[in-house]
């Protein structure tokens, strides 16, 4: 069975966490709860023809004192960068972690996921901020693992574009 | 590296082995495992089975092996069983050592600090950003008001303006053949009052007084289409010699459902000097006053009464005339009901007894019963304006 390294990065408090428990368990919880180190989940999914081991990595958010370990991503086959719509600096994050993931593991497959769309009234990240990434080839799903929108769409998405 | 003293040495590595519960893997270059050993099922890593691919067994080992270096750590990784593992790699000639040591405590404790510490990042982010909202919300706020005080302004000024035009139109006061004076103060820009006198011919001298309800521009246009209509002698087929006529007919054109729910009432009059006959009728309006006598004694009142509903209310309604010989010298008094239907500080009201008082009492020379009578008001309500119009007209005949 073809089995493949997928890395959650961001800021903290994106909803990382919140992301793969919504994918691989289908739950939600409100109560925030940090992640520290790496938790490992595993979820099957089939791609195509093809059955796929999804390993997710689910690695600590980064704060202004500790910057994601960009030697975890070593052997993955791609990234999702996660940043909160309510939150315009989580973007900036996830653009510096984007730049210090490709210097250290080359261009592999990557996707932004702008989580709490459940929000979208609150968001603060301009859209023009995102239509400019858009224009530089990256694929932008926005989600809510609090009502689940969008969030199964976008890891098969991503799941498809890492196996290709 | 310094060799440790045996004793040191054996100590030291039972405290790793049983306190950080060490376990073990060896994974050769062919990525086979090839030895397993310590607590691994403490770590949930039960049924591994030697000689068989070492990444299919343990998911964490998914693309970092070969190495890229050596030694190699991850830190805090949570594994199957829960525990959380410091997770050391290295290579010697047999391949990659993968060391297991339990930090599932330091783990829980690095947690509850960071977790402190991100509510209360995340806490004053969210501050922060309903401070910026609120910042907007009274920015915009402010623009709103400087808009609203634009408009205010803007609607103050044309509210003068038409108070200046409601004053423009008021005749002027006169002492020949007779006197002709009044005083007029509105409760707020534009009231609901409005009098007028005019010469209908050499021998009839026409005034009126009315009082339209309400206040604001709604009554005072009414009340200034009346007066102009009534100075204009703007009413077809009329007489306006005979009050009772007048009346009548301003009653036909003036009915309150075509004009915006407003009624108003009136006291109309016809003074022939040749023959001091005064001939009125009144709508919805107390009597005039005549006061007889010299104006330096106490004079004698005179109540003019006529009846008649409002104007506006009832179309057919019908108004009399009332006749009256005016005595030589007499002042007439015509009035709206502001002028003495006042509020005392005390709640009571002013009586009416009062106001005829004020009106018949004796005037000194140079001065005007008018002023006195407005002070009085003014008196008895106390600070702060007039809840109604205050208009009053004298003929000193």
């Amino acid at each position: 069975m073809l089995q493949k390294k997928i890395c959650m990065l961001g800021a903290f408090g994106v909803g990382k966490t919140s992301l793969v428990r919504r994918f691989v368990d289908t739950i939600f919880s409100d109560n925030y709860l940090t992640t520290v180190g790496v938790k490992l989940d595993k979820k099957t999914l089939a791609v195509g023809a093809e059955t796929v081991n999804l390993i997710l990595w689910d690695i600590a958010g980064e704060d202004d004192t500790s910057a994601v370990r960009t030697t975890y991503l070593r052997g993955s086959a791609g990234y999702l960068l996660v940043a909160d719509g309510t939150r315009a600096s989580t973007l900036d994050v996830a653009c510096s972690i984007h730049s210090r993931a490709e210097a250290e593991i080359g261009r592999v497959p990557f996707m932004l996921l702008v989580n709490k769309c459940d929000l979208r009234s609150e968001w603060a990240i301009p859209e023009s901020r995102l239509d400019e990434l858009a224009a530089l080839g990256w694929t932008i799903r926005p989600t809510s693992a609090k009502t689940g929108e969008s969030v199964e769409a976008a890891f098969q998405e991503f799941a498809e574009r890492a196996v290709r | 590296m310094e060799v440790l003293p045996p004793t040191v040495a054996e100590s030291l590595r039972s405290l790793i082995y049983q306190q950080r519960a060490l376990a073990y893997v060896l994974v050769d270059h062919s990525l086979v495992l090839v030895r397993a050993g310590g607590y691994l099922e403490h770590y949930g890593l039960m049924k591994l089975e030697l000689f068989e691919p070492a990444c299919s067994q343990m998911d964490f080992l998914e693309g970092l092996l070969p190495l890229a270096e050596t030694p190699f750590l991850i830190r805090s990784m949570e594994m199957p069983s829960g525990r959380v593992a410091d997770v050391h790699f290295f290579a010697d000639c047999d391949g990659v050592w993968i060391l297991l040591l339990d930090v599932t405590t330091e783990h829980g404790e690095a947690r509850l600090v960071q977790q402190k510490a991100y509510d209360m990042t995340l806490l004053s982010e969210r501050e922060a950003r309903l401070i910026e909202q609120l910042e907007a919300a009274n920015r915009a706020l402010a623009e709103s008001r400087e808009d609203l005080l634009r408009t205010h302004r803007r609607l103050d000024r044309e509210l003068q303006d038409a108070a200046h035009y409601v004053q423009s139109i008021l005749p002027p006061p006169f002492s020949e053949p007779f006197v002709a004076d009044w005083r007029f103060v509105p409760s707020s820009e534009l009231g609901g009052d409005a009098f007028g006198y005019h010469w209908v011919d050499a021998d009839h001298f026409a005034l009126f007084l009315l009082d339209v309800c309400g206040h604001g521009v709604g009554a005072a246009m009414l009340s200034m289409v009346v007066a102009n209509m009534l100075r204009s002698k703007g009413l077809a087929n009329t007489n306006f010699r005979a009050p009772d006529e007048v009346l009548t007919a301003l009653n036909r054109v003036y009915q309150m459902e075509d004009h915006n729910d407003l009624y108003f009432s009136i006291w109309y009059g016809v003074y022939r000097p040749s023959e001091r006959r005064l001939k009125y009728a009144a709508a919805g309006h107390h009597p005039a006053i005549l006061v007889a006598g010299e104006p330096a004694d106490r004079g004698r009142i005179e109540t003019l009464h006529a009846r008649g509903p409002s104007l506006g209310i009832a179309p057919t309604a019908t108004y009399t005339c009332e006749e009256h010989l005016v005595p030589s010298p007499s002042r007439l008094f015509v009035f709206s009901d502001g002028t003495f239907e006042v509020g005392k500080p005390d709640g009571t009201m002013l009586d009416f007894a009062e106001f005829l008082d004020v009106l018949a009492a004796p005037v000194a020379a140079g001065t005007s019963e008018l002023d006195r009578l407005l002070d009085f008001v003014r008196g008895m309500h106390g600070p702060g304006s007039l809840e109604d119009d205050f208009s009053i007209v004298k003929l000193a005949l």
